[in-house]
């Protein structure tokens, strides 16, 4: 290839100009105003006021409580169930495949308040749907709102049920990268179809469902939309305030954006750390 | 044989009778959204369980449409979103032809630059973005404040790239060769054969634009400039409100959508997809 | 039409140097064929011909022009690929076009062309199909007739005919050859195929490692190879090579023994006096061999295998470690295991030192 830079700096200019504007400089920038103190005019350099604050803050321990028990519950159950979603849309025995296929990878392009706004009224205690089906069973009504165990339950439960099939699009891709003679010699070998499950799917699988996991860690991070509308602006009490939300508060509510820009960038060490210690375990187990 | 066959439908059932259940509950919530939007609000009060639709939709949208101008917000959304997508095609397609497709001083620079910061949370940019385009720019409650800061989708470009640099190289060089103008080459060769992944790739960034929700509940949010999810969210979580409305404006978000994707579902999915294959 | 001149031209990527040097001149109207193993370099030169790839170094000059920095477009040459590299998404007619086309050529003119390279090529009926619903041969066609439109000053092949069955490289090998007579423009032409080279060639350029080893006619190299790699290259079966050393030096000839058989010994006239004991090696051809006795010398061999093809038999033998092909006319005694004897003209031999360079 010839050297080319004009043209290909013509070819690229529009976006760059975009990314460095609204990606690259914001990036910087939230660092750099982490350690402003933003409520005083003009903004003046007190590096240790918000990142102290952070430190001794209940509010902050609370949503970073939340926001793990939701990674650490929510992003193995629906990996899972992605996985298990894959594995039996990809069998060759399954009949009216289109409609399985659309029950579960629906759920990806409906928008979230859309969906926030059905699964609020759903689990709505009085006269949700949820809770008269559980009667109907002798499971009295659960207070999806005003418990707090109950309503993180809840946002696991909506959160799984919006992106279950987005992870299992990507994993039934990787499943239909396999080639088939591979089973088919497993088959002659006499190795049992969940033998080969277990010991040719899933290490084929590992680096996907890695994939899958990080992924689901970066949205998990910064959830924020579920707790905001299905339980009432991360209630009950703060019950399922998540790190993204407390930003939105700190941001949008406050306008404090040095202390938020401090919870952004937690977020992101939290969510870079937590998928680097993913990918290294991941290849630890190979 | 009689025996294989016998175990080959045991196993047919197995597979169905753990399947359908699931589809069934995940399929649930969308249609309860369907039932919801056609009921009175007495009706969805009710400590009856009702399954099946009512008559109430164009009831219940008429009163969405009196509390929000619902109508406005569908009509900012759609044109939001199709802007949106013919202007990230191009410029995620022209960079992602130039990293493809070119060398130049600084390539790996850039491309180091645009996979390293590619899983960064959003959450990282909103503050410093809110800041530049709704202080610095002043154009909270604009066309561009929504259209224009989410265009930095790198995904996009990695995923031209991939479509680009897997077309055969002797193809460019033969029109090279044949004097014809890099731009052109681009335009007449590279884009018509790289049709599939840009279908792909503009449902994807239609499908995110018209589902977008926190940067426009954050810059846009003066009621008349409100895109449609944003306006539906102001509903919820206040006391006094119309279920049914809502209901009504949650299908009107969904459906076309759900419709699209029944028709090109295979495009959705390589699209999706393609984010896992680089 | 023109000619083209190569000055120190080399071709570096990064640390790696892939083309040391090469100088090479070419008459105008001349086929050249660059030949050589995979990764010799022979591509990269073809490359930097067309404007492909930058010069790191020399100069390459078309009709007295350089054209180091002169874009593709601007070189008059066209250039027809391995993989034909057609639009896949354009008709046959619009791919004879778009280029002239895209270049504002009159649209007359452009016509005037197409038709005319359409006769050439027998694709009249072509015309309106997509690449997809093609022939490799077919196909093969319309990449020529790409390059026939451009009527350019110079015509270059990559490896034209490796994507083609046997028997069609044949029968396109000798439609480029008529197409050159026809036309009279200069061309180049890369290949791995020694058959091709020779078959098609006014002028054949040998290279290796990115350095040209010979340049000449084709019965020049093969009658007269400057060394071991270009007698070993041209000519199909390979020349056989067998080790031996110098037995006696004097009066312009030197006397040589196979190390396989010392009672083999040949005296053969050179110019160059290597010492005595000094290792060299023998070369002869698989067609050279005579029948026992007719030659200087006898060499018996142990028969492998023999392949009977009917006019000729080629005979896979060896003598101690070393194997050796011979061809014979209508061979039909030579079985397994059996013993044969062959003759070893000394005037059809090649002395080769070394380091592979020839002893003349």
């Amino acid at each position: 290839m010839r050297l080319r830079n004009g043209i290909a700096y013509a070819f690229l200019a529009p976006y760059l100009l975009i990314f460095a504007t609204f990606w690259l400089w914001p990036i910087i920038s939230s660092f750099l105003i982490s350690f402003q103190n933003t409520r005083v005019n003009p903004w003046r350099f007190a590096p240790s006021l918000n990142w102290g604050r952070l430190v001794g803050d209940p509010a902050f321990y609370n949503a970073l409580y939340n926001t793990l028990i939701i990674l650490v519950i929510q992003v193995p159950v629906m990996i899972a169930l992605a996985t298990v979603m894959a594995v039996l849309l990809n069998s060759p025995l399954l009949k009216a495949r289109p409609l399985y296929r659309f029950a579960f990878f629906a759920p990806v392009v409906v928008g979230e308040v859309a969906y926030a706004a059905v699964f609020r009224l759903m689990f709505s205690i009085d006269f949700g749907i949820v809770n008269k089906l559980l009667g109907t069973v002798g499971i009295s009504a659960i207070s999806w709102f005003d418990n707090a165990t109950a309503a993180m339950a809840l946002v696991i439960i909506a959160v799984t049920w919006r992106w279950a099939g987005y992870n299992a699009i990507i994993i039934l891709a990787g499943l239909q990268s396999v080639p088939g003679d591979v089973y088919e010699a497993a088959t002659l070998d006499r190795v049992s179809k969940v033998q080969q499950f277990f010991h040719i799917t899933l290490p084929l699988l590992r680096p996907i469902i890695l994939f899958c996991v990080v992924l689901s860690v970066i949205g998990t991070m910064q959830l924020f939309t579920e707790p905001f509308l299905i339980t009432n602006r991360g209630g009950p009490g703060g019950g399922t305030e998540t790190l993204g939300l407390l930003l939105y508060r700190q941001g949008f509510n406050s306008l404090n954006f040095g202390y938020a820009s401090a919870i952004a960038y937690t977020i992101a060490a939290l969510a870079v750390a937590i998928s680097l210690l993913n990918l290294f375990f991941g290849r630890q187990a190979k | 044989m009689k025996s294989k066959s016998r175990s080959l439908l045991m196993r047919r059932l197995a597979l169905h009778a753990a399947l359908t259940p699931l589809a069934i509950i995940w399929l649930f919530p969308l249609w309860m959204m369907f039932v919801f939007s056609t009921m009175p609000d007495y009706g969805i009060f009710n400590p009856d369980i009702v399954l099946w639709p009512s008559t109430n939709f164009v009831e219940n949208f008429n009163v969405l449409q009196t509390e929000t101008n619902f109508l406005r917000a569908m009509f900012i959304s759609i044109t939001v979103a199709v802007i949106y997508t013919v202007l990230s095609v191009m410029l995620t397609s022209m960079a992602g032809w130039a990293l493809a497709r070119y060398r130049f001083a600084g390539r790996s620079i850039v491309i180091a630059i645009i996979l390293g910061t590619i899983t960064l949370p959003f959450a990282v940019v909103v503050i410093p973005q809110f800041i530049m385009v709704a202080r610095e720019f002043k154009l909270a409650n604009s066309w561009v404040a929504l259209i224009v800061p989410p265009l930095f989708n790198s995904l996009g470009v990695l995923f031209m790239r991939q479509a680009f640099s897997m077309m055969p190289s002797e193809l460019f060089d033969a029109a090279r060769v044949e004097g014809v103008k890099e731009w052109r080459i681009f335009l007449h060769i590279a884009l018509p054969l790289a049709r599939p992944t840009m279908a792909a790739l503009s449902i994807i960034l239609f499908l995110a634009s018209w589902n977008n929700y926190l940067w426009p509940l954050l810059i846009n949010s003066k009621p008349g400039m409100m895109t449609a999810p944003v306006a539906l969210g102001t509903l919820i979580g206040i006391t006094k409100v119309s279920w049914g409305g809502i209901m009504a404006g949650a299908v009107l978000l969904t459906a076309p959508i759900l419709v699209v994707f029944i028709f090109l579902q295979r495009h959705f999915i390589s699209g999706i997809a393609a984010g896992a294959i680089k | 039409m023109a000619g083209l001149t190569l000055t120190n031209v080399v071709k570096r990527f990064g640390a790696l140097q892939v083309v040391h040097g090469a100088n090479l001149e070419i008459a105008d109207g001349e086929f050249v064929v660059f030949v050589g193993p995979s990764g010799c370099g022979k591509s990269t030169l073809l490359r930097m011909i067309a404007g492909l790839e930058d010069v790191s170094g020399g100069e390459i000059a078309i009709d007295g022009t350089v054209v180091n920095d002169v874009e593709p477009a601007e070189r008059r040459i066209a250039m027809v690929f391995q993989s034909y590299a057609l639009y896949p998404h354009m008709t046959v007619r619009r791919n004879l076009s778009f280029g002239l086309q895209m270049n504002g050529n009159p649209k007359e003119d452009t016509e005037r062309r197409i038709a005319h390279a359409a006769d050439i090529l027998q694709i009249n009926e072509l015309m309106d199909r997509r690449p997809a619903q093609l022939s490799g041969g077919q196909r093969q066609r319309v990449a020529i007739g790409r390059a026939i439109v451009r009527e350019p000053q110079v015509f270059l092949f990559d490896e034209p005919l490796s994507n083609l069955d046997a028997e069609l490289r044949v029968q396109m090998r000798v439609e480029i050859s008529k197409l050159h007579k026809q036309l009279g423009t200069t061309m180049i032409y890369v290949t791995h195929d020694q058959t091709e080279a020779m078959t098609l060639a006014d002028k054949i350029v040998v290279l290796r490692a990115g350095r040209i080893e010979q340049v000449g006619a084709p019965l020049d190299l093969y009658d007269d190879p400057a060394n071991q790699f270009v007698a070993g290259f041209v000519g199909s079966p390979k020349m056989n090579f067998l080790k031996g050393r110098v037995e006696a030096v004097g009066g312009g000839s030197i006397t040589v023994s196979l190390i396989a058989d010392p009672s083999v010994r040949l005296t053969m006239p050179v110019n160059s006096m290597p010492a005595e004991g000094t290792p060299v090696t023998l070369g002869i051809r698989p067609e050279h061999f005579t029948d026992a006795g007719a030659g200087n010398a006898d060499l018996k061999v142990a028969v492998d295998v023999a392949e009977h093809l009917g006019h000729t038999s080629y005979i896979y033998a060896s003598v101690a470690d070393e194997a050796l092909i011979i061809e014979r006319p209508e061979t039909r005694h030579s079985g397994h295991r059996q013993d044969f004897t062959v003759g070893l003209p000394a005037r059809r031999c090649f002395l080769f030192d070394a380091d592979g360079q020839r002893l003349r």
